[in-house]
Parts: structure tokens; C-alpha cells; sequence
């Protein structure tokens, strides 16, 4: 049985990755050296030097998007995707616990929660709308857009789906397995909104890929949310077809687009 | 969110497991005598406090799914036994990639990992049977409640901290509502774990005796641990509907609410809305409760603000503990239980209520009706969840 959502607008890309701090560097194709790590601009002073690596990239590509779909960072809905989150800060603390025997820290353990990037976003933001974090391995993309479809259609509101994962913690992972950071972030309109201008969207199952993936090297295509920065660029370039949201570790959820003329 | 009036949701099953018991009898009969499920732990963290522990034997996993076998999944197993023939008419109702699995965990597979990190440090080694994919990461649970329960739509894991099992009810409704979903099992759990212990210790958060919730004595939360699973439906045979939720966000702090309880006005507020419900058509609200004072005065204000000072508002945090991500879902079936049973339990542990509070905190069980219970809960990252129950 096929499943397929109905359509919504794509108004708005951004994405981070090393050497690459933005759609607009990533679509020159040559990486910059010297952006190994995201800057967090978009988070305010206090917020930046709380998040973690993961944090400050989802903050920079959610307002990247949002930029890109002129669309409020204050009154946006807000859903966020990452299959391990914080593991960094947790495993810093189980080194306080296990091996340094020191008190854990109350700050970092108050930063270890899936929903930290997008508590801090909203701080930032200054934005009491709605938001939500989730995690579902490689198919988190996926779901992710599922659940700002589900978002977009019952609140007639934009939406910005942002999905990211830090590197995978050494020594917990295979290293067959491991993989580079990376984030992406679309925002999702209805339809009918004003600012529903780069794409159409739909989500479905079995989706049937016919658009190439994004051109990455195999560490950042082992990162769960890789499916989200093919989406986003295979929005970008303008192509009709299908992009498949997992690189075949996940459910095969797919995403139909059709650009819209004009943009 | 400016909201669509959307279906309810159809209730047509739910389990519950906490430290009060494992059925529902056991959980009925102690909320009815008052009996509170906290205890000191087991071992010794250095410091007193309270624990809501799960005591009942929990399944071994089928032998096929051993390599996913935690503590956590066990608990998720035991549920799901209490949901097998609500799920067995789903299955012959819906098809299984319409059926979605949307639940809520804040610790995930972390009991699993600090264990295994902590033969790490002391042995230089993994131990053999751990596998971070299979037991910490949060798409190993999904994969366990999968094979299970024969469900095979879209499924994912909310992570919202102490909100996280209560958001998968509004994401069901939406998903139902969008025709994605003809059902879900939705709701969440979370177990007892050394590093939370030891965070919210360092927070200065735990209280040293069983919580107090409302009290003018209250000194902190007690962590608890356990789940809750729900069965909603597009149409099946319901004696509860989940009429609409709200979600709002406090932008304020990481780990503290707003002292006014902005965002979690706005959430009581949007559940109302969505459901073009007056405030004065709530006969009960399940409060967050948590026993902190910042809490459950951010709470109180926002209470009172909408609702004023006579509906009746139960803290059960006392009975089961802080049960963190799988709180939201366990104090949902506290609130259904209030609509099929026609009475709620009294808050534990109150006696002197706090007189800054302008609440209605029964101190004893307080007989219905009930027909429209309200849900509260409220995390870390200033979320703020408020889901709306009433009869079917």
C-alpha cells in the first residue's frame, strides 16, 4: 500500500555542514577551509556559548530558511529532528560520573535534553509558538516533515522542519558506521500562503528516487539526516522528481517535488 | 499554533505502569487509598531523596529481539501486553502501514548507556551485549514496539523532555485529521536513571522526602519512572476522546519556567480554544505539579488566571513521582481515569497548602462527575503541553 501525504509549499532552504555555512556557499561547490564549525550567529550572545556544536548548526540553517522564505523567526512553528542530539554533552557527563568522579554539572546537564536546540532557538527567537523535537534513526527526516506537514495543515501556519546529528560519539559507534555533522532546514507553507514559492511538496511511501543525491563525501552521507540536505538540494537546483529521505538504511519514504515557476 | 477545529481523537485502549502497579487495578487502588508508590532508592547516590520505582516483573523480549533487550524495552513490552486485543481489532480495522507509532521518551536507552560506560571506564572495554544503535538510540525503541505490536506507519520518538509523551497525542490528532493515519499507539515512557538523579541533584531540584506538590513546605521533585500507551482511532469504540491539545513554547529559559506562567496559560488556553470550550466546562485539572517552588507557582498563576479558584487541581506526582518523559502520558490515563471512575484521588502530601497559591487542591478522593478533564505538562526548553480529555 502507498501512503502519501497531501501537497504543501516549500518557501525557504538552508543548510550547514563543514565548508559549507550556507545554501549560497554550497551551491558555489567549493568549500570553505575556513568554516569548520557553525558560528551559531543566528542565537543571542548568552545562547550561542550554551549550544552545543548541534545547536548553533540547526539555529543557523532553521534561520538561513527562514530568511529565505521571509517568513518570521518570532511566530514560526517550530520542528526539529536529530537522531542522537546532545550524545556529546551526554557523554561528558558519564565521564564526570564514572571516570573524574566530579559533581556533574548542572549546565551541561541542563543542555543534555533532545530539545535543547530548539529551546534555545526559541529563547533567541523570542518565539512562544509551537515546537518539537524527534528522533527516528535515518528515517528522522522523514518523519520530521510528516509531522510539519501534520503542523501546516492544521494550523494553516508556516513551519520550519529542521533536522541535524554531531558527529557519532567515538568509540560508541563502529567506525564503519560513523559519521560527519551536518544540518539542514526547509519551510513548510500551505499551499495558499504568500510566501509558498520554491516548490511543492509531498511525502510518501515507497518513494521511488529519480533525482541525484547531494554530491557529499561518505562520512556526511552516513549522517541520519542526510535525506533532508538531498531535499534541500535537489530543491535548489530546480528539478522535478522524486528524492528518496534515508540513503536506503531507512523506510524509503520519499519526497515528490515539483518546483514552482518563477523563483 | 491558530488552530483548525480537528477530530477528536477515539481512546479505544490504554495501559499504564508506575510505581503504584502494573494494571489497572493496582493503580486504582492505591490513588483511591492514598497510597503513595515513593520510596528511597535502592542505591546509594550519596544523598536522600525519594523514588517512584517500578516494581513489577517485566516480560523478557522474544529471543529474535534480544540484542534490543533494555530495561526500557521490557517496560514497553509490559504495556503493550494490556493493549493486545485493542490492537488485535485495529489490525483487522486498519492496515498496518496506516496504523503509526508516535511516543514520548526524555532518557531514551541512557540507563542502558551510562551501565555500559561505566564497565567502560573501569575495564577499558564495551561490554559484549552492548550495541548503541540497538539500545540507546531512540529508533531502537521503535523498531522493538514495530515488531511487537505489527504496526508499520510512520513512527517516530518525541523528545521534549518532560513534555515528550504528552506531544504524541497532538501529533496523532493532526496525523489522523491530515489522512495520513487511521490510528496510532501513542504516549511514552522513561526509566530511573543514575545521571538523572544525579542532574536534577545538581540542580538543586530533588526533594530529600517524598514531593509536596502545592505545599507552602514543598522543598523539590521526587523521580519516578514508568509509561503509559494509548490506542486512538479514527472511529472504534471509545469511553474517552482526546478533544484537542495545546502546545506553546515559554521562550524564557532552558530550565526554568516563566515565574508567570506565561506559556503554560497559552497552552491551557489553546486547548480550550481548539475545542471551543469555556474554562468553566473544565471540571478537573491534572496539574504538572512538580513540587519545586518555582513550579508549581508558575502553574498556580496560570491556573488561576484562566480557570480561578474553584475547579479542582491533583498533583499525582506524589503517587508515582516526576516520571519526566513518560510523564505526560501516565497523568493522561490519571485523567481518563477520572472520567470512567467519577472521582480523583486526593493530593498527597499538601497539608499546609501554600496560601500564595489561589488553588482548589483537594486533600481528600472528591466524587464527580467528571466530563472534561484537562492534562497538564511542562519541560525543559520552556515547553508547555495541555491536553483536553472528556467522556465519549
Amino acid at each position: 500500500m502507498s501512503t502519501a501525504t497531501a501537497p504543501v509549499g516549500i518557501a525557504g532552504l538552508g543548510l550547514w555542514l563543514p565548508g559549507y555555512p550556507s545554501l549560497a556557499a554550497w551551491m558555489t561547490g567549493r568549500p570553505d577551509e575556513q568554516a569548520r564549525v557553525p558560528g551559531g550567529r543566528s542565537l543571542d550572545r548568552i545562547n550561542r556559548r550554551r549550544a552545543s556544536l548541534l545547536g548553533r548548526a540547526v539555529a543557523d540553517a532553521c534561520a538561513e530558511a527562514l530568511a529565505d522564505a521571509q517568513v518570521d523567526p518570532a511566530t514560526v512553528q517550530t520542528v526539529i529532528g536529530s537522531a542522537i542530539a546532545e550524545s556529546s554533552t551526554l557523554l561528558t557527563l558519564l565521564e564526570q560520573m564514572w571516570r573524574t568522579k566530579a559533581p556533574v554539572s548542572p549546565a551541561a546537564f541542563a543542555m543534555s535534553v533532545h530539545n535543547a536546540a530548539s529551546g534555545l532557538i526559541s529563547i533567541s527567537f523570542g518565539n512562544r509558538a509551537f515546537t518539537t523535537s524527534l528522533a527516528a534513526d535515518a528515517n528522522t527526516p522523514a518523519v520530521a516533515l510528516l509531522e510539519g506537514i501534520g503542523v501546516v495543515l492544521a494550523s494553516g501556519q508556516p513551519v520550519v522542519v529542521a533536522c541535524g546529528d554531531e558527529a557519532a560519539p567515538d568509540g560508541l559507534i563502529a567506525d564503519e558506521h560513523c559519521w560527519g555533522p551536518l544540518a539542514a532546514a526547509v519551510v513548510l507553507t500551505p499551499l495558499e500562503h504568500e510566501r509558498a514559492g520554491r516548490a511543492r511538496l509531498r511525502v510518501r511511501r515507497p518513494g521511488r528516487a529519480t533525482l541525484p543525491n547531494a554530491a557529499v563525501d561518505a562520512r556526511a552521507g552516513r549522517n541520519p539526516q542526510i535525506g533532508l540536505l538531498d531535499l534541500v538540494d535537489a530543491v535548489a537546483r530546480g528539478a522535478p522528481g522524486c528524492v528518496r529521505l534515508d540513503r536506503g538504511d531507512g523506510l524509503g519514504w520519499g519526497a515528490d517535488l515539483e518546483p514552482v515557476a518563477g523563483r | 499554533m491558530v488552530a483548525r477545529r480537528l477530530p477528536p481523537l477515539r481512546v479505544t485502549g490504554y495501559s499504564n505502569l508506575n510505581a503504584l502497579g502494573a494494571t489497572r487495578g493496582e493503580i486504582l487502588s492505591a490513588l483511591e487509598a492514598g497510597r503513595s508508590g515513593l520510596a528511597p532508592p535502592a542505591e546509594d547516590l550519596g544523598f536522600e531523596t525519594a523514588v517512584g520505582a517500578v516494581r513489577a516483573e517485566l516480560p523478557e523480549l522474544p529471543v529474535e529481539l534480544d540484542p534490543w533487550s533494555t530495561r526500557l524495552a521490557r517496560m514497553l513490552a509490559r504495556l503493550l501486553l494490556d493493549l493486545d486485543e485493542p490492537l488485535r481489532r485495529a489490525r483487522a480495522r486498519w492496515q498496518p502501514e496506516r496504523i503509526g507509532v508516535i511516543l514520548g521518551t526524555s532518557t531514551a536507552g541512557v540507563n542502558a548507556t551510562e551501565l555500559a560506560y561505566q564497565a567502560y571506564v573501569a575495564n577499558g572495554a564495551l561490554p559484549r551485549t552492548y550495541d548503541f544503535r540497538r539500545q540507546h538510540t531512540f529508533g531502537a525503541l521503535l523498531h522493538v514496539v514495530s515488531e511487537l505490536s505489527g504496526a508499520q506507519g510512520p513512527m517516530w520518538m518525541t523528545s521534549t523532555a518532560c513534555t515528550s509523551s504528552a506531544k504524541p497525542l497532538a501529533s496523532a490528532q493532526r496525523l489522523i485529521a491530515a489522512d495520513i493515519l487511521d490510528a496510532a499507539i501513542v504516549g511514552g515512557l522513561d526509566t530511573l536513571c543514575s545521571l538523572t538523579l544525579l542532574g536534577f541533584q545538581s540542580l538543586q531540584l530533588l526533594s530529600r522526602q517524598p514531593c509536596r506538590p502545592f505545599s507552602a513546605r514543598r522543598s523539590g521533585i521526587s523521580l519516578g519512572e514508568g509509561g503509559c500507551l494509548a490506542l486512538v482511532e479514527r472511529e472504534g469504540e471509545a469511553r474517552v476522546l482526546v478533544e484537542s491539545v495545546g502546545e506553546t513554547s515559554d521562550a524564557y529559559h532552558i530550565s526554568a519556567p516563566h515565574p508567570e506562567g506565561r506559556g503554560a496559560r497559552d497552552a491551557m488556553a489553546s486547548a480550550l480554544a481548539q475545542a471551543g470550550c469555556r474554562p468553566d466546562e473544565v471540571d478537573h485539572i491534572n496539574a504538572h505539579g512538580t513540587g519545586t517552588p518555582l513550579n508549581d507557582s508558575a502553574e498556580a498563576k496560570a491556573i488561576a488566571g484562566l480557570f480561578g479558584d474553584q475547579v479542582p487541581v491533583v498533583s499525582t506526582k506524589g503517587y508515582t513521582g516526576h516520571t519526566l518523559g513518560a510523564a505526560g502520558a501516565i497523568e493522561f490515563a490519571f485523567a481518563a481515569y477520572a472520567l470512567e471512575e467519577g472521582w480523583i484521588p486526593p493530593s498527597l502530601h499538601v497539608d499546609p497548602l501554600d496560601p500564595e497559591l489561589a488553588l482548589n487542591v483537594p486533600r481528600t478522593l472528591t466524587r464527580g462527575p467528571f466530563r472534561r478533564v484537562l492534562s497538564n505538562a511542562f519541560a525543559f526548553g520552556g515547553s508547555n503541553v495541555s491536553v483536553l480529555v472528556r467522556s465519549a
